[in-house]
């Protein structure tokens, strides 16, 4: 049973299409879009991919075990409404814990029982969006100053969003790259069998990778909800498949063993630029799920998978 | 290696036992419906009334039909989650009037639109060899991101003569959707058992790579299976748009979902069917009862979906603990 | 072999003790005994061969040693205590250390990361990469293997991968070392280099057991001999007390001659079944020239790895971009190109039957019938209603001695040999008359081996044609007419069978084309 084998840059999976299409889409926007320069429109971008940036990287531990979570989305609805809903102090570690127990459901129903990931995730995905339009079935409500400081303010003239950007990606490079639980999960994902004949765990680790991206999912929820100081049953619904495609176009294989933190940075920024460039040259935001579509299309037919069927 | 020596029971298994084993083999739509309609019976049984099951039952034509090309789809290892795009898009061409043609005009391009949405699934999947899920739901996303800009601009209108006359009309007590579906259902069957492409479908579902080495034109399967999917799914929504009576951006938005989970309670797992094309068919009565049942408990669409979610989940468990190992 | 020097190797000793004592280790697999009642003692400081033909048992016994597996009755004594281990993890602590067939490397993780995976060296609670790699070097210098440590393995050729799983064994320091097939996957100087190796860890008191069916190696470096058969334990003793036809008198239990049906030898005008022109299996590499007459079993020999598996692949229309013309001439002289897909292949008439028969060749959870009937429908359309003759299936149960209920039995039941026989069945169902085979024994008992060479020769004793790969010489040597070998994906030689020696053979997959003139 071969896996994948590494490409131009090893098992970080960067190529041609990983490194040049931010590029592409950066030179794009600077000589077509007007406003593309202006602070308003930097702070603008940086302030719509940092959620995706944290939700990718969470997936991204997902993927590199070979797995998929499309229920991060949910996760980031159902804490929106939970923080609008409870008191300040309750409101995160109770998100928290609820981001814990998706990836804790999502992990026993594919590492221990042998559910398909995407199965598992697209069910336990239904279920939360359920579960966070019956606490709140609309938008609005108050979120926690602190909350909404945290997302919006600055701190040395730099937007709070970077801050958070810059987090996420330390926090995700240490566990890939300087932690032995990193160097597991490219093995994990190369080929499972041969990794647990070395003596390294297999259940462990993957149920780890689930809750890490759920609470990646939380994590980018308590941000969105405080910069939109507002509660949204509805507001994580494009995350799933986005930061599938995110990752995808990032040069992270979806069968595992392949991919990188920068990968999954850029793979998040090319999207970002893709929907700015939407909004400066007026398309309809419509055609985002289009486009989102359409580039998901592209992004897996350039990823040579081995396994047949789903 | 292993070494062999032929080794057989010589003992016949007592028959009470292999009656008790197969019933216990029998999908979970069957346990599951009995149990639903048990607890109707104690709790709500105004639910029980002949009128309202054949109500029930009408609305689960449109799930039947798109259990036929999910239950296909899956036991060829695949699955199609296009069916809520292709149902908006349907409803749309039927009802927004953008195209001036005459309604069996119409209802040909929609059937037309269907081949082509499900060829276009089955080349990236049997040959770019891509992800079914995400292909499927990249698929929808497309579908519904056009219909949604397109409706923006007109909105969907009232659905055609034809369409309400199936939807709505009954033969005698029997709704002729019902009898659409069972039109479908058994020549379906039918086919799946006795022809070439049956055995293929079996073949490949028990293993993909010895179909491949063994010249079964497994491409060919597959590319027929989702566009015979893609074409339930269209008749699907001809049935919902023949009974809501308007076009909607709505319609046919869970029936991806609700097919999967009748589908697995039905039996069919992935590369496998024990369930034949009753228990699917069961199963998706079974859901439709449920939602019912719990509409009359007060739970709205949050608790269905609720309810969505957990039946998956539960279902793909029992049957991976069951037996079914699914591979990656 | 005889064509590498070693050091001599010191003799046997016993002064060391007992390492390793297998008890009563029985084992089954569903129903099917693998082991039954094996018990025989392992010494330190020696080198000890687990010989025995296919299927008898010697990966099982020695897996169970590794950790892999459990006995079902038994036990393994370790320096006197009994081995209870879990898992392969374990095992390692406990002191085995196991060089596996299939390289249990990681292909996305470099050399050096392979080494240590699973106790990767740490400082500060962070995995320290620097340490890592100086310690992988010294490990590879130690056994005189020359790599840069931080290549990823998947970008290493297979003996050097192969010389990386050997490094990680080494580096345990374990009491006990298990080598299954090591010099299938090296060349002539990794096999050296192996052997000087094994000399020295059998020097330091180290237990070697050493899985391998070829005559030449167990003679020449193996200072005890254990021989395996059907599950069970023949015979133990000093290698030195046996030769060579003895040794495998007690692995195959008969004469070899009986084993294989006679030959026939193929008239002169025998038609052209198959014929290869300049074929590449992959574009640009090495091409292959030659044709299979009807009537006639060719053989691809040589060493593993050498291209054999890929030109039978790409024939079969698994091979992505193949170069070059390959042809299936029919009875009436008409002829088809192969194209480079499944499908169109068996249309040709050609059937392929894979040597990993349960992942590629069988449908496991389906019947006999379901999967000999699959054959019938080779030319029907899709459509069609499937016309699967039953009768025909039993007849061909019944001719090939298919032991099973009947035909509704699932054949993941089987014993290995009745699988092989259904897969053969499938094709001899569907018509074809060309037969490419890889492994046509792998995993088959002795008895039914006899049967499935019966089964080919009659097969092409009626008109058919069969080419196949064999990683057993005595399978070349006594069922085939022709034998082609391969090295480095080119035809090296062409020699008849009958006349063929064992030496010969390996010869020319060792050193390759002799100096006269280019071969058909």
């Amino acid at each position: 049973m071969s896996a994948a084998r590494p490409g131009l840059f090893g098992r970080s999976g960067l190529g041609v299409v990983s490194l040049g299409l931010p590029v592409v889409m950066f030179v794009l926007l600077a000589f077509g879009a007007q406003d593309f320069f202006s602070v308003e429109n930097v702070t603008n971008v940086n302030n719509q991919i940092t959620a995706l940036a944290i939700v990718s990287l969470g997936q991204l531990l997902v993927a590199l075990i070979g797995g998929m979570d499309i229920s991060v989305g949910s996760a980031i609805s159902l804490t929106s409404v939970i923080l609008v809903s409870l008191g300040s102090w309750v409101a995160v570690p109770v998100a928290l814990a609820l981001g814990v127990a998706i990836g804790l459901t999502n992990g026993v129903g594919v590492a221990l029982f042998g559910v398909h990931p995407l199965i598992m995730t697209l069910a336990s995905m239904t279920f939360v969006q359920g579960l966070a339009l019956l606490i709140r079935s609309g938008a609005g409500g108050t979120v926690p100053t602190v909350l909404v400081d945290l997302a919006q303010g600055h701190v040395f003239w730099l937007p709070a969003a970077l801050y958070w950007c810059i987090a996420a990606i330390a926090f995700a490079s240490l566990l890939l790259y300087g932690l032995r639980f990193g160097l597991r999960l490219f093995a994990i994902g190369s080929n499972a069998q041969s990794a647990a004949l070395n003596g390294v765990r297999v259940a462990g680790p993957r149920l780890t990778c689930y809750v890490l991206c759920s609470l990646s999912g939380v994590v980018a929820g308590v941000y969105l909800t405080g910069r939109i100081a507002a509660g949204d049953p509805s507001m994580g619904q494009p995350f799933g498949l986005d930061s599938v495609t995110a990752v995808a176009l990032g040069g992270v294989q979806l069968s595992g063993g392949v991919g990188s933190v920068l990968g999954a940075t850029l793979g998040t920024i090319t999207l970002g630029l893709i929907t700015n460039g939407m909004n400066l040259l007026g398309v309809s935001p419509f055609f985002r799920g289009v486009l989102t579509g359409l580039l998901l299309l592209c992004a897996i037919s350039l990823q040579r998978r081995k396994a047949i069927g789903i | 290696m292993t070494q062999p020596t032929a080794d057989f029971p010589m003992v016949a298994t007592p028959r009470r036992e292999a009656i008790v084993a197969r019933l216990l083999a029998l999908p979970i739509s069957y346990f599951g419906t009995l149990a639903l309609l048990a607890c109707a019976g104690l709790l709500r049984p105004n639910l029980l009334q002949p009128f309202l099951l054949l109500l029930i039952l009408r609305q689960t034509a449109p799930l039947g039909v798109a259990v036929l090309g999910q239950s296909l789809c899956v036991r060829l290892l695949s699955i199609d989650l296009s069916y809520g795009g292709v149902a908006m898009a349907v409803s749309y061409i039927m009802t927004s009037g953008y195209l001036p043609l005459s309604e069996p005009a119409l209802i040909l391009i929609c059937l037309l639109f269907g081949v082509a949405v499900g060829a276009t699934n089955a080349f990236f999947i049997a040959r770019l060899n891509a992800s079914s899920v995400i292909v499927t739901l990249a698929m929808a996303l497309i579908l519904g991101g056009v219909v949604t800009a397109f409706s923006q601009l007109r909105a969907p209108g009232d659905a055609p003569a034809f369409l309400r006359y199936v939807g709505q009309v009954r033969i005698g007590i029997l709704p002729i959707a019902v009898l659409v579906w069972c039109a479908l259902l058994v020549p379906v069957a039918a086919f799946l058992r006795t022809s070439t492409f049956g055995r293929y479908v079996e073949a490949i579902g028990a293993s993909p790579r010895a179909a491949l080495a063994s010249g079964i034109p497994y491409v060919r399967v597959v590319f027929l299976a989702h566009v015979l999917s893609s074409l339930f799914a269209v008749v699907s929504a001809f049935l919902i748009l023949g009974f809501v009576g308007v076009g909607s951006l709505s319609i046919g938005a869970d029936l991806a979902l609700n097919s999967l989970a009748a589908v697995i309670l039905g039996g069919v797992s992935f590369g496998s069917d024990r369930g034949g094309a009753l228990g699917p068919s069961v199963a998706g009565f079974m859901l439709m009862f449920c939602f019912n049942l719990l509409t009359s408990f007060g739970l709205g669409e949050p608790g269905k979906q609720m309810a969505q979610g957990a039946i998956i989940a539960l279902a793909a468990v029992a049957y991976a603990v069951r037996g079914g190992k699914q591979e990656k | 072999m005889q064509t590498h020097a070693h050091a001599p190797s010191s003799p046997v000793s016993g002064e060391l003790g007992i390492a390793v004592e297998f008890c009563g280790i029985t084992k089954q697999f569903a129903r099917i005994a693998a082991l039954t009642d094996v018990s025989f003692a392992g010494e330190a400081g020696t080198v000890h061969a687990i010989t025995g033909e296919n299927g008898a048992g010697k990966s099982t016994l020695m897996k169970m040693l590794a950790g892999a597996h459990a006995a079902d009755a038994g036990e393994i004594l370790l320096g006197g205590r009994p081995l209870l281990v879990a898992n392969p993890a374990e095992a390692r602590s406990a002191g085995v250390a196991t060089v596996f067939q299939e390289a249990t490397l990681l292909p996305n993780l470099t050399v050096a990361e392979n080494l240590f995976l699973g106790r990767e060296p740490r400082r500060n609670g962070l995995i320290d990469r620097g340490a890592m790699r100086r310690q992988a070097e010294d490990i590879l210098e130690k056994i005189g293997v020359d790599l840069n440590v931080n290549v990823a393995c998947g970008d290493l050729a297979v003996s050097e991968q192969y010389l990386v799983e050997i490094a990680k064994a080494t580096a345990q320091d374990a009491r006990v070392v298990i080598y299954d097939e090591p010099t299938a996957a090296l060349d002539a100087q990794g096999v050296e280099k192996l052997f000087r190796l094994i000399d020295e860890q059998k020097r330091s008191g180290k237990l070697i057991f050493y899985i391998s069916h070829r005559m030449g190696e167990i003679f020449d470096i193996c200072d005890t001999t254990t021989v395996l058969k059907d599950g069970r334990h023949v015979r133990t003793c000093r290698t030195a007390e046996l030769t060579r036809d003895g040794l495998v008198a007690l692995m195959v239990g008969r004469e070899i001659g009986h084993l294989y049906p006679p030959r026939k030898p193929r008239p002169a005008e025998a038609p052209v079944a198959l014929s290869v022109d300049d074929f590449a299996p992959i574009r640009g590499g090495p091409a292959v020239s030659f044709s299979v007459y009807r009537g006639e079993i060719v053989g691809l020999a040589g060493l593993e790895g050498q291209g054999q598996r890929d030109i039978v692949r790409a024939l079969a229309g698994i091979a992505a971009s193949p170069a070059g013309e390959a042809r299936k001439h029919d009875r009436q002289g008409r002829q088809t190109r192969l194209r480079p897909s499944v499908v169109a292949v068996v249309k040709a008439g050609v059937g392929f039957i894979p040597e990993d028969r349960k992942s590629e060749g069988l449908y496991l959870s389906l019947s006999i019938e379901r999967n000999i009937g699959l054959g019938m429908l080779r030319r029907a359309p899709l459509a069609s209603r499937a016309q699967i003759d039953k009768e025909r299936i039993r007849q061909l149960m019944r001719a090939m001695n298919v032991r099973a209920r009947d035909a509704r039995q699932v054949v993941s039941a089987l014993s290995g040999g009745n699988q092989q026989k259904v897969m053969i069945g499938r094709w001899l169902a569907a018509g074809i008359d060309v037969l490419l085979v890889e492994e046509p024994t792998r995993g088959v008992d002795v008895g039914a081996k006899a049967e499935i060479y019966r089964l080919l020769r009659e097969f092409a004793d009626q008109g058919g044609a069969v080419l196949l790969t064999s990683t057993e010489l005595t399978e070349h040597l006594g069922l085939c007419d022709r034998i082609l070998v391969v090295r480095g994906g080119e035809i090296v030689a062409q020699l008849p069978a009958a006349s063929a020696t064992e030496e010969m053979v390996m010869r020319y997959a060792l050193l390759g084309r002799p100096q006269e003139g280019p071969v058909q």
